[in-house]
């Protein structure tokens, strides 16, 4: 023992281990988080269950199985459950989505195992999608096309072809709405804004007001056109509604505007399960969110997320590359340099929080009040830049992750050798020559290190950008086809917030778990591959710079 | 023993104590270094005659690095180093105010101990100094490329991959590579601080001969540990020791008749 003790095994056993520990930690929450998250967009099976409710009425249930758990017969006996024969000491009870949310109250209801009378597994189910309401399920009947109720045979393909008319037309109504249309009302928003601002100016003569007014009216008259093609779309696609049995037995009139998607889950194979696995994943990522983002998917999320870290690693490397090029290569080397980079190092100590009010304090009553006050004196007391938005929450991200990108540049021109150094100012280079062509290509990778540091802190934090721009919910983009094209001034969604967002604060906490999961994926995967954008630019720098290894 | 020539190997015999102004390619007059309170250089004084190779050699930490360095004010990267006395390149003073340092640096080049080529193709470190000038001209850098390459002894190996990284080469290569860096921008003077120490026999020889070569059109100075090597490559050789020149003469002088007890007690390796 005491041999083996000395040979130190012991020692590499216990090293072993933690890394082992650590990398079955990681694994487990990305297994984890992957598994709950992804198997959301799974077409589960639909049931219809026969049940005994407790004055012995019998009634019949339809949907996908949640969740499960054990519950101890005695907490239900304490509850006022009664038992016509006395069950073991647990009764498995079943978690069931029901859907059909404005016939049916819940959602969601638990049933018990000893209430089922029997289960089956009907073909003829559908699960409906719907923008509003949910999900729904039932029996499709009949179509009614145009107030004209279509009796045939099969029902499925017809229903099909209906909803893909609805579904075109829905979206090329939704594709007008915001394109067109938003132009047209961010133009009329800019000729305001224009008037407003000769009248401060006191320039508003009668030839500029006639000039707006009718730059005002052929905008007026493009509008009512696209308006009135709007709502000729939304008609037509409202024009057709399907009559679906639900489970209380009855006929329920859906119109079919309001339908996203229509499945036979108890029909599908492997193959089209997995399609459509994909086909929600796709939208789950590139749709916007709907009904208080429960449902739908979070595509401004992503995209505000890798937006405002993208902008943040374009303000922070520069800053931090200077900084810490000064702090290394100029400042004179004494008490008051080192002081410095102290309070750098522990700048990245200070809890995020701080920097998210630091952020709308500074940057954003004041800075941007400012800037209000200076360039867009027209708009107030409508702030535009004097609100959070994403520029400021990138500016705070950045002074956030500043000290990361200093202390590592700094490590990185540490390492260059001095014979290169040397080398380039006996050939008659000036410092700022060797720093510019040698040094700072050589510290590079190292750069790219902090940068790597910097992004992935930077798109993990939500606390502070709570303070600085992130909403709920942003009704445009940060870029659209608008000019100026970026607005930088535009509050933005994130997905850390929308994860705390739907998780917490919907209203709907049963429908909106899974999304909270496929969100956190989402986002794991959205650092990883920034991250790796980033690795890989790296490696490919010390390539080129290998000499660093001598 | 008072400077007598007596050998027959000596070819251009100067005296180094009567070298006009046109023959002087440096001259160092009073020099005196300190490192903080510790004084490295003690009244150093010696000309340096042009197109000449001079080995400037003596036991460890006597002095001849720093010397060396201060020919081209490498010293003034040191904190704490203070310089009195001057060094005259073409009668001017280059530790005057007035000079600008990039400037003398491209007059006196320098090849140091260990091979530094920068991170880049082996053409864009030969024309780094080039490209420092502002020269971007395609042809003229080519030019001068292969005039460099080829005057450092190294263009037959390079020719075919001017544009593969410089630390693919082999260290008496690489070595060779930081010659033809240093003469691309032609400097008057070159100082080479123990440029083959690093190096193994063969690649030590390859830049022997191009020491021998390199004075048809350059001032070398070099240092060395190796006192074989000084006596193969010099014609002047200065001993120093403890921060002061000992004795300063020619190289077969210096080596077959020196006129102190210290040099003779060096080059026969009592100590050293």
């Amino acid at each position: 023992m005491g041999k083996w003790f000395k040979s130190g095994s012991p020692w590499i056993w216990m090293t072993g281990g933690a890394v082992s520990i650590s990398l079955i930690a990681v694994l487990g929450l990305l297994l984890m988080i992957a598994w709950r998250g992804l198997s959301y967009f799974w077409p589960a099976e639909i049931y219809q269950w026969e049940l005994n409710d407790q004055d012995g009425q019998q009634y019949t249930l339809i949907g996908e199985i949640y969740d499960s758990e054990e519950v101890p017969t005695e907490r239900l006996v304490a509850a006022g459950h009664q038992f016509d024969q006395a069950p073991g000491d647990t009764v498995k009870r079943y978690l069931i989505k029901t859907g059909n949310r404005e016939f049916v109250g819940l959602d969601f209801r638990w049933i018990l195992a000893t209430d089922i009378i029997s289960r089956s597994k009907p073909d003829d189910i559908a699960v409906i999608e719907r923008s509003k309401n949910g999900d729904f399920y039932g029996y499709p009947v009949a179509v009614i096309e145009n107030g004209q109720r279509l009796e045939l045979k099969d029902v499925e393909s017809s229903l099909m072809s209906h909803i893909e008319r609805a579904v075109e037309l829905n979206d090329e109504a939704v594709k007008l709405q915001k394109s067109e249309i938003g132009s047209i009302n961010y133009a009329l928003e800019k000729l305001r804004l224009k008037e407003r601002g000769y009248e401060l100016d006191n320039k508003l003569t009668d030839a500029r007001k006639l000039e707006l007014e009718t730059a005002r009216s052929t905008l007026q008259a493009d509008y009512l056109v696209l308006e009135k093609q709007f709502f000729a779309l939304r008609e037509e696609a409202g024009r057709d509604s399907v009559i679906i049995k639900d489970m209380r037995g009855l006929e329920v009139t859906l119109k079919l505007d309001s339908i996203l998607d229509v499945t036979y889950a108890n029909r599908m194979g492997l193959l089209s399960k997995v399609g459509h696995w994909f086909v929600g994943m796709g939208r789950f990522i590139s749709d916007d969110p709907r009904e208080a983002n429960t449902e739908g998917g979070v595509f401004p999320a992503i995209f505000g997320t890798v937006f405002m870290v993208m902008l943040m690693a374009v303000i922070v490397t520069p800053f931090g590359v200077i900084a810490a090029i000064y702090l290394h290569e100029y400042a004179k080397k004494g008490p008051v340099t080192k002081m410095i980079r102290i309070a750098v190092i522990n700048l990245a100590g200070v809890p995020s929080i701080v920097y998210g009010v630091f952020g709308l304090g500074f940057f954003v009553y004041m800075f941007g009040g400012t800037l209000d006050q200076l360039f867009y004196p027209e708009a107030l007391p409508a702030p535009t830049f004097g609100s959070p938005g994403v520029i400021w929450s990138a500016l705070t991200l950045a002074i956030l992750t500043l000290p990361v990108v200093i202390v590592s540049t700094e490590e990185g021109l540490s390492r260059i050798p001095s014979a290169v150094r040397q080398g380039s100012l006996a050939l008659g280079a000036t410092k700022a020559e060797t720093l510019w062509r040698i040094v700072i290509p050589m510290a590079s990778p190292a750069i790219m290190t902090g940068l790597i540091l910097a992004v992935a802190r930077a798109a993990g934090e939500v606390a502070p950008l709570m303070l600085v721009g992130v909403v709920k919910l942003a009704p445009t983009l940060p870029i659209d086809m608008n000019f100026p094209f970026v607005h930088l001034e535009r509050k933005f969604m994130h997905l850390g917030f929308h994860i705390y967002d739907v998780g917490f604060q919907s209203p709907n906490v049963e429908a909106a778990r899974p999304l909270v999961y496929a969100t956190s994926f989402l986002l794991v995967s959205v650092i990883v591959s920034l991250n790796l954008t980033a690795i890989g630019v790296r490696n490919h720098l010390r390539e080129k710079y290998r000499s660093l290894e001598h | 023993m008072i400077s007598i020539d007596k050998s027959a190997m000596s070819t251009n015999e100067i005296d180094l104590n009567n070298l006009s102004q046109e023959e002087t390619a440096l001259e160092i007059r009073n020099l005196d270094l300190k490192y903080g309170d510790k004084q490295a250089l003690f009244d150093v004084s010696m000309k340096i005659p042009e197109k000449q190779v001079t080995a400037f050699i003596g036991p460890s930490g006597c002095g001849k690095s720093t010397l060396l360095r201060c020919i081209n004010r490498m010293n003034d990267l040191v904190d704490n180093c203070h310089i009195g006395g001057e060094i005259l390149l073409n009668g001017q003073n280059i530790y005057d105010k007035k000079v600008d340092v990039a400037a003398l640096r491209r007059n006196v080049g320098m090849v140091f101990q260990r091979p530094n080529p920068f991170p880049k193709s082996i053409y864009e470190n030969v024309v780094y100094g080039l490209r420092l000038q502002g020269v971007n001209n395609r042809r003229a850098l080519d030019e001068a490329a292969e005039r460099s390459l080829r005057g450092a002894a190294i263009w037959d190996e390079v020719k075919d991959r001017l544009h593969d990284n410089a630390f693919g080469l082999s260290g008496g290569q690489q070595q060779r590579l930081v010659i033809a860096r240093a003469i691309a921008i032609e400097p008057e003077v070159l100082l080479l601080d123990e440029p083959t120490s690093a190096l193994d026999p063969i690649s030590t020889l390859t830049i022997e001969e191009l020491i021998t070569d390199l004075k048809s059109k350059y001032t070398v100075v070099i240092v060395t540990h190796n006192m074989q090597q000084a006596a193969r490559v010099s014609d002047q050789t200065a001993f120093m020791y403890m921060g002061e020149l000992v004795e300063y003469a020619d190289t077969n002088t210096i080596f077959t008749t020196p006129k102190t007890r210290k040099t003779e007690d060096y080059i026969t390796g009592r100590y050293g």
